[in-house]
């Protein structure tokens, strides 16, 4: 018998009002790791803010008092690099205290620049090396279908992703052993090392690929609570197949002044940092 | 209507195929019914890597991912992160040199339990350089928390087996699946990670050897027996864990060393061997036998074992240039 009391957390502790201002303290604190350092993925760190708060304040089931619980949902942040914002996640719901923020990147601690298995539970993989995530994410959702557990694995991808070929192997695969525990949501940032992935790349029509590979796709404001709950819903009502949530995101998201300015791996000096700050201050208030 | 039947890739040609004798498959299933965690991953060989049977007798334990490595090296993380231990079945160059990072990233830094299993070793395929794995020890090896292994033979599928699931942690298995070819030396049936088998004892020269070059070697120590020189024959199964003391005490006994390996020079056992004597101190004249870094093609193994100066009569010419 499976002992989840599915959720603690769904739907009824946390409303869409409650999770503007846990989002607005996630923002303030990638924002003051990155300062630190000087450099880094601020933007997509403030793009995928909502996403991520959804996430582990309402989707995933998870227990904090015991990260390793076997049955816990499996979370697997393919973009490894956007780490300001899922430290900053895990520290707000509660798996380390925030004090912890403060060794991001800081020789010797494992909040690496690049997410890595070294923090432990519930960091499930360490991908980085970008188009991995999903296919790692397949396998669990397998084997939990083999063992007959309810959890559902849930991957968060960046839209460029979509260049590696690893990804389509792990999308064919996905919708042939129609795993229907599977929840893939790609941030559509639009944004790569080189700049916006249209000057790059075009991996467009994304939301047709994905339903040509067999997928249950839907397409959402990625800043929009409402919506991105109810995407979640019908994925976790899908059970014949794998669902992706196509989730579209501003980089910079909640700072006016860098929404939009598709910069990968920025500077933030003092001056952008202070007036960033000044921006999320009155936005907090 | 006529049966079409499969060619199976080995380097035998159609008149021995009917004679596999199925060592690697009967090892595996056996393994299977004592450890019910295992699981494969298919990538379209189950047939010439021996793993149909697990398919078609054990079907829920079996997970077809296509002609995808990368993916399933990946899918093979994941399952491995949720309890279960996957094995991943296909040609030793689709599991390295295809798939490498995801293999560093995704099987080697995580340390996880699963197990690739590398058929088609070095000059043993017919299908030229895309299929012959002549580096796959070499990027295995150099991967931390990797065990690498190739027995010599069938003799040792069954004990190599349950040595490889009962370690906890990722393991290249280097594989060949045995078509009723003759042998004249029956391989001790044991297997350890980090052992070795000392098959003969010489006092003139010691060659190390793994895979199909230990056979060859125990013919060109009869020969070299007949011309006065009395060869040691090491079987070096375990790659890595490499059997230090075996390789450093027998080489400091005897002085003169020659690795044979169906792979290249570069990176393989003759490395590894190397590096091990040199750590230790121990001086020797030593020469490497495999491919010496070049690429191969595609042929039948005797001649490429001649063309490439790996068959019985050019170990026993090397080995005694190494005791002149």
């Amino acid at each position: 018998m499976n002992d989840r009391s599915h959720t603690e957390f769904l739907g009824s502790k946390y409303s869409e009002n409650d999770l503007a201002p846990i989002a607005h303290r996630i923002r303030c604190d990638v924002l003051e790791m990155v300062a630190t350092l000087g450099r880094g993925y601020l933007q997509q760190g403030l793009g995928a803010t909502d996403l991520l708060s959804v996430l582990f304040f309402e989707e995933l089931t998870l227990r904090v008092e015991d990260p390793g619980w076997e049955d816990r949902d499996r979370f697997v942040l393919s973009t490894a690099h956007n780490s300001a914002v899922f430290y900053a996640t895990l520290a707000e719901r509660g798996f380390f205290s925030k004090s912890e923020l403060k060794k991001y990147c800081q020789d010797g601690a494992p909040y690496e620049v690049l997410v890595s298995e070294r923090v432990g539970p519930p960091v499930e993989a360490t991908c980085g090396s970008l188009g991995q995530g999903l296919s790692v994410a397949v396998g669990m959702a397998l084997s939990a279908r083999r063992k007959n557990k309810h959890l559902r694995v849930y991957v968060l991808m960046g839209d460029a992703e979509m260049q590696e070929g690893q990804v389509w192997e792990a999308a064919m695969a996905a919708a042939s052993h129609a795993l229907g525990n599977l929840c893939l949501i790609v941030d559509v940032n639009q944004m790569q090392a080189e700049g916006p992935m249209e000057n790059v790349i075009n991996v467009g029509p994304v939301s047709d690929k994905w339903k040509a590979f067999g997928w249950n796709t839907q397409t959402v404001d990625g800043h929009d609570f409402g919506a991105i709950r109810g995407a979640f819903a019908e994925a976790r009502n899908t059970k014949d197949g794998p669902s992706v949530i196509l989730a579209a995101t501003t980089v910079g998201k909640g700072v006016g002044f860098l929404e939009g300015d598709r910069c990968h791996n920025m500077y933030v000096t003092e001056e952008i940092a202070a007036k960033a700050r000044v921006v999320l201050n009155e936005s907090g208030s | 209507m006529n049966e079409l039947r499969r060619d199976d890739f080995t380097n035998a040609g159609d008149s021995t195929a009917n004679f596999v004798e199925q060592s690697y498959s009967n090892a595996l299933m056996e393994t299977a019914s004592r450890i019910p965690e295992v699981v494969c991953l298919g990538v379209d060989l189950s047939v010439p890597t021996e793993s149909d049977k697990f398919r078609d007798t054990l079907p829920d334990r079996f997970f077809a991912v296509g002609m995808a490595e990368a993916n399933a090296i990946g899918m093979a993380s994941g399952m491995a992160r949720m309890g279960d231990i996957p094995f991943v079945h296909s040609f030793g160059v689709f599991l390295t040199r295809r798939p490498y990072d995801q293999v560093a990233m995704q099987i080697a830094y995580p340390n996880v339990n699963v197990k690739m299993i590398g058929f088609l070793p070095g000059l043993t395929s017919n299908l030229g350089v895309s299929h012959q794995a002549i580096e796959d020890i070499a990027l295995m090896r150099i991967l931390p928390n990797l065990t690498v292994v190739e027995p010599a033979g069938p003799e040792q599928y069954r004990a190599a087996m349950n040595a490889i699931v009962d370690h906890q942690g990722p393991v290249y298995f280097r594989a060949r699946r045995t078509v009723g070819e003759e042998t004249t030396f029956q391989v001790p049936d044991d297997f350890r990670i980090g052992g070795s088998q000392v098959l003969r004892k010489g006092e003139d020269i010691v060659i190390f050897a793994c895979g199909i070059m230990v056979q060859l070697a125990m013919q060109a120590a009869e020969k070299l027996s007949t011309q006065g020189i009395q060869a040691s024959v090491v079987n070096v199964y375990s790659i890595k864990p490499i059997d230090s003391p075996t390789v450093c005490e027998l080489s400091a006994k005897v002085g003169r060393v020659l690795t044979l390996e169906n792979h290249t020079v570069i990176g393989g056992l003759g490395d590894a061997v190397s590096a091990e004597l040199a750590e230790e101190g121990v001086s020797v004249k030593l020469k490497k036998m495999g491919l010496k870094d070049v690429f191969s093609e595609g042929a039948s193994i005797d001649y490429l074992l001649k063309k490439y100066k790996l068959d019985v009569s050019s170990i026993v010419e090397e080995a005694k240039v190494v005791t002149a």
